[in-house]
């Protein structure tokens, strides 16, 4: 573990965890409200770690949904991860399956996201990426148990929070185009996710916009090379 | 804790992990070809597009319909990081337009 870069990675977190209390904390209300205990929302918090899922399985629970149908739920939800497992993968190469296994229990959209807004940050160097990715996760559970703990503190649709993540989403797409190709792929990417998402259920539309987006920006790109 | 709600906790763990898990394990121990490198190259701007470009039309319910709070919040926070390219300031202004557009909208 590399201290320097632990708190470099874990400095990068802070708009993260910006985003995550404020849900993380409207998780817990719910969570409590549904009939969990504040240990088993924050138990939750630590080994599922998916914001989206959470939410849905507190949705289904209160439907007196059994565990199963949740599960399967769970992981069509969270398959998109798969995309930014893989986008990761080319900056470990031949790390510790023990480091690799850790760094990606922690996988997010928000991490995936900031982790690459500056890419050198984190090739080979997996105590940035755990400082990022351990912070965020702090937040998130902190959220969690004090939203189930004590109830709102705030309430998550004021002050602007509801646009909080948005907004960090939205920086960092705008960081990530570099050159006329990258527009093209937000563009088509743009349009193919609001086409899926109203075509197909669930979100389904994420991983399917990743695949289809990036494969058009394989094809723009290998098309400016050969007229070159 | 309730046995019933710790079979849960487990079963959706695990299927969480195994596709953040599965690709970073494989891998990092394989030669990538070229051109799958070049398409990675683009996920992260594919998948943000599909994060953000559908928060901006379609509303709660999932049904297609501009939303104009999201997307006048949104205007102003693109530029901003096109031209300042900082995360915080683009997340505060995010949410001090966001919040302000509320006594309006």
């Amino acid at each position: 573990m590399d201290d320097h870069q632990f708190k470099e990675g874990a400095k990068a977190a802070l708009p993260i965890v910006l985003g995550y209390l404020p849900v993380g904390m409207a998780f817990g209300v719910l969570a409590r409200k549904t009939g969990l205990t504040p240990f088993e929302a924050g138990s939750m918090s630590i080994l599922v770690y998916a914001g989206a899922s959470q939410f849905l399985a507190i949705e289904m629970i209160s439907k007196s949904i059994s565990w199963f149908p949740i599960v399967v739920a769970t992981f069509f939800i969270n398959l998109r991860h798969l995309l930014m497992s893989s986008t990761l993968s080319p900056h470990f190469k031949g790390h510790r399956l023990r480091t690799l296994g850790l760094l990606s229990a922690q996988l997010t959209d928000e991490s995936f996201a900031v982790a690459m807004s500056n890419s050198s940050k984190i090739s080979n160097r997996p105590s940035y990426l755990f400082g990022l990715q351990i912070t965020s996760q702090i937040a998130w559970i902190a959220g969690s148990v004090v939203g189930a703990l004590f109830g709102k503190l705030i309430d998550h649709k004021e002050y602007g929070i509801p646009f909080a993540l948005s907004s960090l989403f939205i920086c960092l797409l705008v960081i990530q185009i570099k050159k006329i190709h990258h527009l093209w792929v937000m563009v088509i990417a743009g349009i193919f996710s609001i086409v899926f998402k109203w075509a197909l259920p669930g979100n389904w539309y994420i991983l399917i916009t990743g695949i289809l987006a990036s494969g058009i920006g394989i094809a723009i790109e290998m098309a400016g090379r050969d007229k070159k | 804790m309730r046995v019933s709600i710790l079979i849960l906790i487990l079963g959706m763990g695990l299927v969480t992990f195994i596709p953040r898990f599965l690709p970073m394990a494989f891998l990092t121990r394989r030669v990538i070809p070229e051109r799958v490198k070049m398409g990675l190259g683009y996920i992260p701007i594919a998948i943000l597009s599909a994060i953000v470009f559908p928060i901006l039309f379609f509303n709660e319910g999932g049904k297609v319909e501009i939303q104009p709070h999201y997307l006048l919040s949104a205007i102003p926070v693109f530029i901003f990081a096109w031209k300042v390219k900082n995360l915080w300031g683009s997340v505060l202004l995010g949410m001090l337009v966001f919040w302000g557009l509320g006594f309006f909208l």
